[in-house]
């Protein structure tokens, strides 16, 4: 993430959670934040890809951030909601996420990056920790977390 | 104005005019006596060449010339066709196709001069013709007699009205001692863009000159409204001859007639303009298309009957009174209203717009029975608007269905060349190409298309000698035949070659490591030949130009997957192949039947559904350990999609189980659901790139509840 590098400059991220830990997403990714609704199930396709759902008319993609990192499955709760990414080149897809908390504005220098050496799965869907005032956020990796095995 | 907005156009035409070109030459090859054919080779080389120098391609312009020259000579039975020639033309068509590659890359046609097909274009002019070659070059050009002709009638200019402010201008002009000339250009009646042709000549007249005033007006000479000519009035340093052949050399500029003002003239000319006008008057006024101001209007009677004598090269017959032409005119105009050529694009959103309007008339339907007040008038409404949303995807679709001609045209000219590459005999048979697919599909099935002829022309067919020695004719056949079948379209083709060798394919799998012999000792000929699909995989002893580079049947596999739709093999040794291709007649919208299984509903196209069986659990028997149904004499193997779809059956093993048997060719299959909904009409979409390993789902549709259910590809699981 090379825009991290420049000095000064800010990053939005919308903070979730995945169970007790929270995570940012990068604003410019996200299309959409949808509640959970009915997702159809595919048949024989990875165990993380939850199924396809309706979005105004278009089928999109659904799959579990938590399957994909490792976690337990996901429990639907009442604030439970599918995050609508679009990335460049592999177009939409959603991602279920625990809840939506709010958006940050994280200053550049507030940005620590990550290890690349890390051995621990679940890092290596992390580009960074952001510190705030709400404590520590993951920052996600979604090319890593979307892209890795497909 | 700018030539660019032609560009389209222009591409799309000579695209046409090169495909008939192909195959007149190709039946020129077959019957080099037959006239109607040379005439129309003669024609659309004319065309090209016109359309070439309209729109500035010099290059491509010289070389249709050369060749229109030689058709011309062909014509008037001075030269014999000879296969030489043939052979000539066929790479000139090459050369003319890679201009227009480029152009349409580019907009640019390139550097490439093609010098040595010219060249070779001229000796077969001059070798049979020797000095005539000369002679002949400026022929369907200049028209001599017309250029002679400078009569008072056909010096249009002096028509022209000038008023007040371009009198002073011109009179000024004439006082600095610059030269006043006027101009009257004639276009040939056989000119395709008239008004890219006028801009030309005013850009070519601009760069020496000025245009004070022109008639027709600047603006309906570029919306084209104007018969054959249009006037100008010009100031310039320049000689008159200067002038007038650099507007002669825009071509298919039958003429142009120059002269000069002086400014006494100006004068005078609005005078003796005004007098003949008057004069002319009273006479009954011919039918005129443009609604011009009544002085011009004048101009047309007294000018055509001087310039019709004019020599025409294609016209059939030289008009003898300016009655009939002017209401040939007439008559012509609405032609060019009947056909509209669209961009696909335009059609891809017209289509999406009906499946959302599917979309929404299905919610609508659903809404309805949901809240179980619906009187009879709404469901009758609701039928009414079924029907029409039905016609109204019917129409769309057949909009963009075109037939697959375009695409197969030009497979008699490859298989042309491929004969002599190869050095075998062959003959291409083709059926059916009038059998219409979605525009997309056409695009796209060329390559795969000619994948397979090249295949059945290297592997297929034996040489001369071996078929001669197996009590063959000598002569190969390959035979392309397309035809509808159900909601498909199919594609066979077919040889009389070899057929496909089972052995050698195997060991060479073997060899390879496609397969472990182990494998290979266990496989049915049909797997064998399924290996052939496999990427990187050629049995070709030796690596031609013609095909042999392994990618060839895995990219025609995965092509024709691609547009959903299927190859399938089937050979026998010596006697031949037969390859046949399955394609979907629409990509979007298709009539399905929505069945229940478990608590998923999933949707199978009704183009693959046979009939609907009502199956007692007793009447199952296992042959191979696997289930099948005896049904009207045939065994049909039973496939339990709750198996395969990894959803638990709702239903009591004992209860009778409803089976929807489908079939792909000749085979069938029996689909064992839970429960039917009914038939709907539904629009596919596609699940992404995530989702692409799940073979058996060939995409999702919305349903009127907004859900979203799976479509079942039957074809995966027979």
């Amino acid at each position: 993430m090379e825009e991290l590098k420049a000095v000064g400059a800010t990053t939005q991220f919308i903070v979730i959670k995945l169970g007790e830990e929270q995570y940012g997403i990068d604003i410019k990714y996200i299309d959409n934040i949808v509640r959970m609704q009915h997702i159809t199930r595919v048949p024989k396709v990875d165990a993380y890809l939850k199924g396809v759902i309706n979005l105004r008319g278009e089928v999109i993609p659904v799959m579990s951030i938590r399957i994909k990192m490792g976690l337990e499955a996901d429990v639907e709760t009442k604030s439970s909601r599918i995050i609508i990414l679009k990335l460049e080149q592999h177009g939409t897809i959603g991602v279920i996420v625990d809840e939506v908390k709010e958006v940050v504005t994280l200053e550049n220098e507030n940005i620590e990056k990550m290890a690349y050496d890390s051995k621990d799965e679940k890092a290596s869907f992390l580009c960074g920790v952001g510190k705030c005032e709400g404590g520590l956020i993951s920052l996600l990796d979604l090319n890593s977390v979307v892209l890795e095995g497909i | 104005m700018d030539v660019s907005q032609y560009l389209e156009i222009f591409l799309d035409e000579t695209n046409e005019h090169l495909q008939n070109l192909n195959t007149q030459i190709l039946s020129l090859e077959q019957d080099p006596e037959n006239m109607d054919t040379i005439n129309e080779i003669f024609r659309a080389a004319h065309s090209l060449k016109g359309m070439a120098g309209t729109m500035g391609y010099k290059r491509m312009q010289t070389l249709t010339h050369d060749m229109e020259n030689v058709f011309s000579e062909v014509r008037n039975g001075n030269i014999k066709v000879n296969a030489d020639m043939i052979d000539v033309l066929f790479q000139c068509l090459d050369a003319l196709e890679e201009y227009n590659t480029n152009i349409r890359e580019s907009s640019d046609e390139g550097t490439n001069d093609n010098g040595a097909l010219i060249k070779r274009l001229n000796v077969i002019m001059s070798g049979d013709e020797g000095e005539n070659a000369d002679k002949a070059a400026p022929a369907p050009q200049a028209n001599a007699p017309a250029a002679s002709e400078t009569s008072e009638s056909a010096q249009m200019f002096r028509q022209i009205k000038l008023n007040e402010n371009q009198q002073n201008v011109l009179k000024e002009a004439d006082r600095q001692g610059k030269n006043v000339y006027g101009l009257t250009v004639k276009v040939q009646e056989s000119c395709i863009l008239k008004a890219a042709r006028a801009f030309l000549v005013f850009k070519a007249i601009e760069e020496t000159s000025e245009i004070i005033v022109s008639d027709p007006s600047s603006q309906d000479i570029e919306d084209e409204k104007f018969d054959l000519h249009f006037s100008l009035i010009i100031i310039s340093e320049e000689k008159l001859d200067t002038v007038v052949n650099a507007a002669k050399s825009v071509s298919e500029i039958e003429d142009v007639i120059g002269g000069v003002l002086n400014m006494n003239d100006v004068n005078s000319a609005k005078e003796a303009d005004e007098e003949e006008a008057a004069a002319e008057q009273p006479e009954p006024a011919p039918a005129e298309t443009t609604p011009a101001q009544p002085v011009t209007e004048a101009a047309p009677p007294a000018e055509a009957a001087p310039a019709q004598p004019t020599p025409q090269d294609q016209t059939p017959a030289p008009a003898a009174t300016p009655a009939p032409a002017a209401k040939k005119n007439t008559a012509n105009k609405p032609v060019v209203n009947r056909t509209v050529r669209v961009d696909i694009e335009k059609l891809d959103t017209l289509m999406n717009l009906v499946s959302e309007l599917i979309i929404a008339k299905n919610s609508l339907v659903s809404a309805s029975t949901m809240s179980g007040n619906s009187s009879p008038a709404v469901n009758e409404q609701i039928e009414y608007l079924e029907s029409v949303t039905t016609s109204l995807h019917e129409s769309v679709m057949k909009v963009r269905m075109v037939p697959i001609e375009s695409t197969v045209n030009k497979f008699p000219r490859m298989v042309r060349d491929l004969q002599k590459k190869l050095g075998k005999k062959m003959e291409l048979y083709m059926s059916g190409e009038e059998t219409e697919l979605d525009r997309t599909v056409v695009d796209q099935i060329g390559d795969p298309l000619m994948h397979l002829l090249r295949n059945s022309a290297d592997h297929g067919l034996e040489s001369a000698e071996v078929r001669k020695e197996r009590g063959k004719p000598e002569v190969g056949s390959i035979f392309l035949d397309a035809y509808q079948d159900g909601n498909n379209v199919v594609i066979e083709v077919r040889d009389d070659g070899n057929g496909i060798d089972t052995k050698a394919v195997k060991n060479k799998a073997i060899e390879r490591g496609v397969i472990t012999p182990e494998q290979g000792e266990n496989m049915s000929e049909k797997e064998i030949i399924d290996l052939l699909f496999n990427a990187g995989f050629s049995t070709a002893k030796v690596v031609s130009d013609v095909s042999g580079r392994g990618v060839g049947l895995d990219v025609v596999k995965s092509m024709i997957e691609s547009l959903s739709g299927e190859v399938e093999v089937k050979s026998k040794l010596g006697e031949g192949s037969t390859w046949t291709i399955r394609l979907p007649l629409t990509l979007a919208i298709i009539q399905a039947l929505m069945v229940d299984i478990g608590n998923e509903k999933y949707a199978i196209s009704l183009g693959s559904i046979q009939t609907i069986e009502d199956i007692s659990p007793a009447d199952v028997k296992l042959v191979q350990a696997k289930e099948v149904i005896q049904l009207r004499d045939l065994v049909i193997p039973l496939v339990r999609l709750c198996d395969i779809l990894d959803v638990p059956s709702k239903k009591n093993p004992e209860d009778n189980l409803v089976v929807v048997i489908v079939k792909k060719g000749d085979k069938q299959a029996g689909l064992v659901v839970d429960e039917l909904i009914g038939q709907q009409e539904i629009v596919i979409k596609s699940l992404g790139k995530y989702i692409s390993k799940c073979k058996i789902i060939s995409g999702a549709t919305v349903l009127g509840d907004g859900e979203v259910a799976l479509i079942l590809d039957a074809n995966t699981l027979i």
